[in-house]
Formats: structure tokens, sequence, C-alpha cells
């Protein structure tokens, strides 16, 4: 299929390089856009009940929730304290997970579900100690207080702390270029370093800048709209 | 038949309670039986174990020595979720859900611990609003009502549970003075209409008025148990009527 983007006339023939292989970026940007979302759900998905752990864990009166409340602390301080670069390298040439998509799927998610457990954790426990006594206080068991009293309020708090961990993960996909995934940076790097155009190495690099700007600026954006639609009439004061 | 028991057991018993923190005793072997329909006052100094008290009574605070038993049942041998669904508790900072309008502070337990349909829950928590006089105010978030409307909300949504016994912390400590009188009022009805109510209260109007009982708690030690007459006009520690005296002129005022 013939890319549709049109190439201006009276360009540069590097600026003319660059719109000819619109395409080629494109797919690169697709790339982008679906591991961040991956990498992003991933996170969720271990983050929020990990930041749960965090917190509840160390209270518990059983023995293996607190082994697991401790575990995940551990896991979280060695994922936070290596290099996202070293991660995905483990992940991809280490831990032999393939196709390159998982394996940095799997770096990046697990990578950001370290960092959103901490959002989730500093979250929970800025939730009033009130709010958890009051739901006790009509029967609720702790399970059903953290589901319906404790996390509603945790996750609206959480929103702007999500926000910069979006735009974190966003950027840092690029990281997938150290394992040859065909993302935006991957595909300008390939453009770049073709026979005859290492000159475009300039605009390229400035159009895949714009790319990354315009993406996380429209994902502030759209959280920010999330944190209006989601705040309490009337602020909170759990 | 043979033996049936003589008289039924008393709808709150307390026994020898002893609870610490740390170092720091804060109940020493308090003991208090509480009828039905009972209204009793615990009054005392700061620090005197009032809120640790009622905490002990649905277990938001585990106690090391002693017995609670209520309706003959000792608490410890409850699942701790169903005696709390039997014994409500009213906050003095209310401590309303803040992401929860009302009504929805008000339906949840009737949701989650009553198994109550998405339906009925409404016309319950309805119901029990209204009773508290915020029938117009079902759809507000808690940081939308005043003060006085906040503890009104925290006490319907206690009263849904259809408790056997209501305990009171401080509930008009955190009021402005003008909001006193609503919540008071509230109370006052909740009593007359016949609730058992344990109540850590300063109002000196509402005690000498309402309460069947009055117990001045000072050090972890029941100092004195009586009628409201019996300590205001004739106590029989010195410690009681200073103490009395001093929070009626504070807190004498008929707010409700």
């Amino acid at each position: 299929m013939p890319c549709p983007v049109p190439v201006p006339g009276g360009l540069s023939a590097d600026w003319r390089y660059v719109f000819e292989n619109a395409c080629y970026l494109g797919d690169g940007l697709a790339v982008t856009l679906a591991l961040t979302a991956a990498s992003l759900v991933v996170g969720f998905a271990a983050g929020l009940p990990a930041g749960v752990a965090e917190v509840y864990g160390r209270q518990s009166d059983s023995a293996p929730v607190r082994w697991v409340g401790r575990a995940v602390r551990n896991a979280g301080v060695v994922l936070r304290g290596t290099p996202i670069v070293v991660i995905i390298m483990l992940a991809y040439f280490s831990f032999g997970i393939s196709p390159a998509f998982l394996a940095a799927t799997a770096a990046l998610g697990f990578r950001s579900a370290a960092y959103q457990t901490q959002i989730f954790r500093g979250a929970i426990e800025s939730v009033g100690a009130g709010q958890m006594e009051a739901a006790r206080s009509v029967g609720m068991s702790k399970y059903q207080s953290i589901r319906h009293v404790v996390l509603p309020q945790a996750l609206r708090r959480s929103v702007p702390g999500f926000q910069n961990e979006v735009t974190i993960v966003l950027k840092d996909t690029s990281i997938a270029f150290a394992i040859g995934l065909a993302e935006l940076l991957t595909k300008s790097y390939d453009l770049f370093q073709s026979v005859g155009h290492t000159t475009a190495i300039f605009e390229l690099i400035l159009v895949v800048s714009a790319a990354y700007f315009v993406l996380t600026f429209a994902a502030n954006r759209s959280l920010e709209a999330l944190n209006e639609a989601v705040s309490v009439p009337g602020g909170e004061r759990g | 038949m043979s033996s049936e028991s003589p008289s039924d057991p008393p709808l709150l018993r307390v026994e020898d309670l002893y609870k610490r923190y740390g170092d720091e005793e804060v109940l020493n072997g308090v003991s208090f039986d509480m009828d039905a329909q009972d209204v009793q006052v615990l009054v005392g100094p700061s620090g005197s174990g009032k809120s640790t008290l009622l905490r002990c009574v649905n277990r938001l605070t585990e106690f090391e020595g002693g017995r609670i038993a209520l309706d003959g049942t000792p608490t410890d041998e409850m699942d701790e979720n169903d005696l709390r669904r039997q014994v409500g508790m009213v906050f003095q900072d209310f401590n309303l859900f803040a992401h929860l309008t009302a009504k929805r502070n008000v339906m949840l337990g009737l949701r989650r611990v009553r198994g109550h349909s998405k339906e009925e829950a409404e016309a319950r928590a309805l119901e029990e609003l209204e009773q508290v006089g915020l029938g117009d105010q079902a759809d507000s978030y808690p940081a939308e009502l005043s003060g006085g409307q906040q503890q009104r909300v925290g006490i319907a949504r206690a009263l849904a549970m259809d408790p056997k016994l209501m305990l009171f912390d401080e509930p008009t400590s955190a009021l402005d003075p003008e909001l006193i009188g609503e919540v008071l009022g509230v109370m006052r009805d909740l009593a007359d209409q016949g609730m058992t109510m344990l109540c850590v209260t300063h109002e000196m109007g509402f005690a000498r008025q309402v309460a069947t009982d009055i117990m001045f708690l000072e050090g972890g030690h029941l100092v004195e148990h009586g009628p409201p007459e019996q300590l205001f006009e004739n106590p029989r520690h010195e410690r009681t009527a200073q103490f009395l005296d001093r929070l009626t002129s504070l807190h004498g005022g008929d707010h409700g």
C-alpha cells in the first residue's frame, strides 16, 4: 500500500527524505503507542495490588500476607534500582523473552509496576485512618473496606502521580532501541543510517522529538481532564 | 422446663476491662452494665480512657484483660464484623466516606454488609436521612455539608444497620457551637425512641436531661457511676463534683 502522506514541494533533500518515509516512521509510532499502552496496563495490573500489599501487608496478622508484602517491597527496590536498559536487555537476551515487543513490554511493564506501586502506596496512605475505621464500624470486612472506601479515594488521588508515570513510560519506550524493536526511535535510526542519508539525522531526530512531545502533551492534557472528571464535588476531606 | 434464667442478661456487660498502650495503663478494671434503652453518658478528663472504652466495645481496639458481652454473648466469641454490624459508632470527626454522597454513605453498609438490593438500600437510606432531617441533602457530598449535617449523616449511616447499641465518641466536639444543637436534637430523638446509647460527651445539658446514668472515668478507673441527679447533686467523690462543675460551666448550655 502506497503511503498517503504527500511530500510538499520546495524542501531540502533531507526533509524530503523524512516525508517520503513518513509511513515508515508512522509504523514505529504505532509500535511506540502500543508498547506504552501495554506497559502501563502491566504496570497498573501489577502495581495496584502491589501498592495495596505494601500498605496492608505489614499490618497483617497473617504471616503469609506479611511475607507477600515484604516480597513485593523487595522486588520494587530491585526494579527501581536497576537501569531500564539493563532490565530490557536481561528480558530479551538473558531470559530470552521473544518477540522483542513482549520482552520490552515485560521490562517496561514491571519497571512501571515498581513505580506505580509507590504512587498507589502513597495515595492509599494519604486516605485518613478514620475512613477505614468508619467502614469497619458498619461491619464491612477489611477487604470490603479497602475495595469500596479506601481505593476509590486513593485512585482519585493517584491520577497526578500516574500522569507523571505515563509520560515517563511513553518516552522510555525508546529504550527498546537497545534490543532492536522497531519503535519510533529505531525506525528513525534505520533511516539516517541508510547509505546516502546520514545527513538527515538532525531532521529525523527533530521529527521524532516532536512526536514524543506531542504525545506527552496530549497524555497530560487527557489525564488532567480525567482528574477533573473524577474529582469529588466540594473536594475531599477524608 | 428446668432452669430458666431469672433475668435476661444486660444488653451490654463490661467486666473488669484492662487496656494498656505500651507502659501506659489506659483502662484499669472498668466494669458496668447497660440495659436496653439505657442512655449512659461517659465523662472524664482528656486521656481518661473514654474513647478507648468505646472502641473496646466494638473491637476497633483490642484489650488485654476483662470481658465484654453483648446480649450475653462475649464479644471475643463473635465474628468482629457481625459485632460491629450490631453496634453503631459515631465519630468525633464524622468520618463520612468522602467520595460518596450522603445517600451512598448510608447505602454502602446496607449493600455490602446486609446484602440489600440497590433499590432496598436506597429506600432505607432515604428513610434514615429523613429521620435526621436531611432528606433534601441525599445527593450532597460530605464536603458540601456543614459539620452538623455531616454528623447527622454519620448517625443515619450507623442507624441503617439496625444496631442494638449506639456508641457516640464526642459527637459534637468538632462542631461550631451553633451546630451542636441539631446533632444533640437527633440524639435526643433517638433516646426517646428507645435506642440504647453509650455516649462520650461533655454536653452537660444533654447528660442531665437524657442520660439514665452518668459515668465519671478518670485515670482508667470508673470513679463514680449513677443517675444524673446523684452525680450532679450528691456526688460521692469530691473529684466528681469538681469535674462536673467545671464541665457545666463550660458546656452546660442547653443546645438541644
